[in-house]
């Protein structure tokens, strides 16, 4: 029975993790391999290769498959749909492509359908902020004659390929006048595991091309990593429970079934004196602990895949694959190996028995060897404790080995709830850390939600003076005030070094209050300093201190020194944070947008938010858009940290609640004795409570370091799957209460185990136990 | 003299069985008594023993100990009674194996709460008077069958209770230990101690008790010996 329950809970568990982890690492190859995704993107000056020396490449011997050329080019372009907003759209990559298939980069349609003219255009939907759908109208404005585009439709490549996708003949009308005429190459490679295959792979096809052919390319690893793809943050944290849950079931397992075994050793003796032969017992034995562990298994297969249902589902769509479930590796292999072990677990103590004589076996069957409690109980006995705790607390020495198991049980389920604890408050922080909700608890800005068409087609937007004006009046005059900045979101610099422009958060004026979490080096304190995420840093391989060179549209340069590293998230983490005055340096006419700006508000403490944008709104009129900063996320990891830590809790209990049941099995005789003696229902409870707590106290001193540990390392590894550094703030978030509270942990699980148990012992009818010696 | 132990048509029927393992006994022992109970294997004797020891409740009829009905107390209350006026011995001793002999007897003192000092002192008097003084700290297993139910014997008498119930006492061991085991209890029972012995053999309970009752399937099916203890033991130990 309790074999089964085990097994459920740790089965589950396991499944459950293998699934997330399996789904982290595998969703983004499924669908590359089933979109067949291009290892590489490459560039191409067609001005420098023949359309002949490229289709060559496609049988180099590294290439499996090679699509294109297809005529692309880059251009800057505003969502400009009738009776909306004009909005700047940040640069967009447009390639031409006949149709959305083919052997390489087979783009998935997912609504709308494919170009079939000019001026059709379909875009790239996973990417957001574009906040184009289909009928909406884009203008190239980069182009001769700003040339119009309607959406058609929304597609997703998995090699990210293009930002949208034109009729082939249409690119060239798209160019701007200087602009050089280029098309993308689409590989796949016989060998792309590593970032040196792609690379060698890559420069095979370089150098087949005439000098300078290649100008750029972009490997599916870049991709790859740059997905920010929940499930990829989950992963490091469910690998942890996953770890914690299967060398937490290895011990429970090992230690019921040996535990059972040597509880059935009377049994045995009798088997063998009515004439089994040792095969016989041990085959016997075995089957009958594998019945109750193969029930388990399936039940926790089960439970794992209900469980996975609604997590898997949150990713199954990104990347258009269908509905993802549980692998079927992983449902089979779960099982089968927890019934392997159990088998192990069940046979080695069974072929011990199988080789005992029967009356050997009848004598096993008894008490365990006196001599191991001897010690424990003397000293005990000192403390000037009532008799039973003493008694109770002294009996877990009787069987080392069988408490040990039991503190390591109980060890890994406190190690996973300290973790939980500090992981759910790491979140917690991480989430207002971005959101910057604590500091930053209103935003104003123009166009707020609603239709509320704040330009028509023709008609002039306010002025950013103006409407600045109108917003900053409103500030001043409102109590609760405490800070506000201008903050604008939508411009673009070229950082040399980078492929793609870098975008910029600016401010206009002291930003430092809004609270930015740093994971090293300082906020900036000057128009040349800027603070960017950790993936800028790897991506341009710079550390906090080094100086970048950044190019307006002018063309005028400017040198910007990082001087720290900012823990945001926006634009995937490819942004940079500075004055707006770092922006008109490099170019000087650059005015503020005012469809891309905002104003953050600071209240006064004990400000009520709610109130505050109540009585706001009216000051600013219609035309501008107040709300309360709130933080979203992180809920579903919660969920899931929360879930995990519930089922390794209760398999740690259930493991304890197996010992204290064979404990108590196994001393029926010396309980009956107790009562004889005159013990109370009362005191018998307690004692059996003590047996357990010093195992829980135990337990709960050494895995309160442990969870910490773990927690120490899982929290980079998330953060890092992000692209973010991490703060110090999301690291000690242990405090001496809660480390108290969590040291006591152990000991709830562990008298939680007992306390049943302990009822049954108190319960039992011992009198038939006293007279069977 | 009024009775210290009322069996008042007492039946005991056993979950499962519907021969009752007890059938209607009825029974009164004076203090100072020693009473032998007898009977074939099966009879019923451990099952009236552990009924007055309250041990087990009966289906039918009252138990009064000392003027207190245990049959209606709770488990704890039957605790509390069984470790202030009862005081048991078995056929195989009941030691705790991982208890040293002294802890063995002290046993029943501390669940009872005794004061510390008070309870060694007890223990101390008690292992000197029944020879044992020498193997205080030893554990049960490396002890003979006799000085194990020494052993059995102080822990039972720790608490001082009114009662001594005994279940085949002897029956464990070889002859001449069984005869000094007998000879103890008769000892304990001249000076005063209440004594219930459950024996299959006749000669021991005609030499230390003062009488006996024979069951046969959970009824009294006889009666020997009188309410005059002391002719009868003096008689008894020549
Ligand atoms: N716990 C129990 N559950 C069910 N039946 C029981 C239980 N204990 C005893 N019995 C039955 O009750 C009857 C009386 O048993 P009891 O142990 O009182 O006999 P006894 O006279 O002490 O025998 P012995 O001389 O063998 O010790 C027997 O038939 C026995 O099988
Ligand atoms: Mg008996």
């Amino acid at each position: 029975m309790v074999i089964a329950l085990v097994l459920v809970v740790s089965t589950a568990s396991s499944v459950l993790g293998l699934a997330l982890l399996a789904d982290s690492h595998a969703t983004f190859d499924r669908a590359f391999s089933a979109q067949r995704g291009a290892h590489v993107v490459a560039t191409i000056d067609t001005s420098r290769a023949s359309t002949t020396r490229l289709a060559a490449t496609a049988h180099l011997p590294q290439v499996s498959a090679a699509a294109g050329p297809f005529a692309e080019t880059n251009v800057t372009a505003t969502d400009s749909s009738p009776g909306a907003p004009v909005i700047d759209l940040p640069p967009l990559t447009l390639a031409g492509r006949p149709a959305p298939g083919g052997p390489v980069d087979d783009i998935t349609l997912q609504d709308g359908r494919w170009p079939q003219r000019p001026g059709q255009v379909v875009m790239e939907s996973n990417t957001d902020g574009f906040g184009v759908g289909i009928g909406d109208t884009v203008s190239v404005t980069s182009a001769p004659g700003r040339p119009r585009l309607t959406v058609v439709g929304l597609a997703t490549s998995v090699s990210r390929s293009a930002d949208g996708w034109v009729v082939p003949t249409e690119i060239s009308a798209l160019r701007s006048r200087e602009a050089p005429a280029i098309a993308q190459m689409l590989y796949r490679f016989h060998s792309a595991g590593t970032a040196g295959a792609v690379s060698a792979a890559t420069a095979a096809v370089r150098n087949a091309l005439p000098a300078g052919a290649m100008t750029d390319t972009q490997s599916y690893l870049n991709v790859r990593a740059a997905q920010s793809n929940q499930v990829a943050v989950y992963a490091p944290f469910v690998v942890a429970f996953a770890i914690i849950g299967l060398v937490m079931s290895v011990l429970i397992v090992t230690n019921v079934v040996s535990g059972a075994v040597i509880a059935g050793y009377n049994r045995i003796g009798i088997l063998k004196s009515i004439g089994f032969t040792p095969g016989q017992v041990v085959a016997a034995y075995t089957a009958q602990v594998l019945v109750p562990a193969m029930v388990g298994c399936l039940g926790g297969v089960a439970l794992g895949n209900l469980l996975s249902v609604p997590l898997l589902r949150k990713t199954s769509d990104v990347y258009g694959v269908g509905q993802l479930g549980v692998p079927l590796w992983v449902n089979l292999g779960v099982p089968l190996a927890m019934c392997a072990l159990v088998a192990v677990a069940a046979i080695l103590p069974a072929l011990r028995a199988g080789r005992l004589s029967a009356t050997e076996a009848l004598a096993a069957g008894r008490a365990p060897r006196t001599g191991r409690g001897y010690l424990a109980h003397r000293l005990l006995g000192r403390l000037a404790l009532p008799r039973p705790a003493t008694i109770g607390l002294a009996s877990p020495f009787a069987r080392p080995a069988r408490m040990a198991a039991t503190l390591a049980a109980v060890l890994l389920g406190v190690t996973a709830v300290t973790f939980a604890v500090g992981l759910v408050t790491s979140l917690r922080r991480a989430v207002a850390d971005l959101d910057l909700t604590k500091t930053e608890q209103v935003q104003v800005f123009l166009n707020g939600p609603g239709p509320v068409p704040v330009k028509g087609p023709g008609q002039a937007p306010p002025s950013a003076p103006q409407s600045g004006q109108v917003i900053t009046a409103a500030l001043r005059s409102q109590p609760g005030t405490a800070h506000y900045v201008l903050e604008e979101d939508g411009q673009y610099v070229k950082v040399a070094g980078l492929v793609q422009p870098l975008a910029v958060t600016a401010f206009v004026g002291d930003a430092r209050w809004t609270g930015y979490a740093l994971s090293s080096g300082h906020w900036y304190t000057g128009p040349d300093q800027a603070v960017v995420p950790k993936r800028v840093l790897t991506t341009l391989h710079i550390s906090v201190g080094d100086t970048v060179t950044i190019t307006g549209t002018g063309g005028r340069t400017v040198p910007v020194r990082i001087v720290g590293e900012v823990f945001y998230q926006d634009h995937d983490g490819m942004t940079m944070l500075t004055d707006w005055r770092t922006l008109t340096a490099a170019d000087p006419g650059l005015r503020p947008d005012p469809l891309n700006f905002q104003y953050d508000v600071g209240l006064r403490p004990g400000t009520d938010p709610t109130a505050y944008v109540r009585a706001l709104g009216p000051k600013l009129g219609s035309g501008y858009g107040v709300s309360i900063n709130r933080s979203g996320g992180a809920e579903i990891a919660i969920a899931l940290a929360g879930t995990l830590t519930l089922l390794l809790s209760i398999a740690a209990a259930l493991g304890v609640l197996n010992t204290v049941v064979l404990h108590t099995r196994e001393r029926v005789h010396d309980l009956g004795v107790f009562r004889a003696v005159g013990m109370t229902p009362r005191q018998t409870v307690a004692m059996v409570l003590c047996s357990v707590t010093g195992t829980g106290l135990l337990a709960g001193v050494l895995a309160v370091p442990a969870g910490m540990v773990v927690h120490r390392y899982v929290i980079p590894a998330m953060a890092g799957a992000a692209g973010l550094g991490v703060p110090p703030g999301l690291l000690n978030v242990y405090g001496a209460v809660e480390l108290l509270a969590l040291v006591l942990a152990g000991l709830v699980i562990a008298v939680a185990g007992a306390l049943l148990p302990a009822g049954w012992a108190a319960q039992a009818r011992t009198v038939s136990a006293l007279r069977a010696e | 003299m009024d009775a210290l132990v009322h069996i008042n048509d007492v039946t005991k029927r056993y979950d499962g069985s519907d021969q009752p393992a007890v059938d209607g006994i009825t029974l009164q022992i004076a203090p100072g008594e020693a009473v032998a109970v007898m009977g074939p294997s099966g009879s019923g004797k451990s099952t009236l023993l552990n009924l007055i020891a309250g041990l087990d409740r009966p289906t039918n009829g009252t138990i009064t100990v000392a003027g207190r009905r245990i049959d209606r107390l709770s488990e704890t209350g039957m605790a509390r009674c069984r470790r202030s006026q009862i005081g048991m011995i078995f056929q195989f001793f009941n030691l705790l194996d991982d208890l040293t002999v002294a802890d063995n007897i002290l046993l029943p003192a501390q669940l009872a709460g005794m004061p510390r000092v008070q309870a060694r002192a007890r223990v101390a008097e008690l292992l000197d008077a029944l020879h044992i003084e020498r193997r205080a700290d030893a554990y049960p297993g490396r002890l003979s069958g006799g000085e194990r139910q020494r052993v059995a014997i102080a822990r039972a008498l720790v608490n001082r209770p009114l009662v001594l119930l005994a279940d085949e006492p002897t029956g464990a061991l070889d002859t001449a230990t069984g005869e000094e085991i007998g000879q103890l209890l008769l000892d304990l029972n001249r000076s005063g101690q209440t004594l219930v012995m459950v024996t299959h053999n006749p000669e021991l309970a005609a030499r230390y008790t003062h009488r006996a009752i024979h069951l046969l399937d959970g009824r009294i099916t006889g009666r020997t010996g009188d309410m005059f203890p002391m002719s009868r033991t003096a008689e008894a130990r020549r």
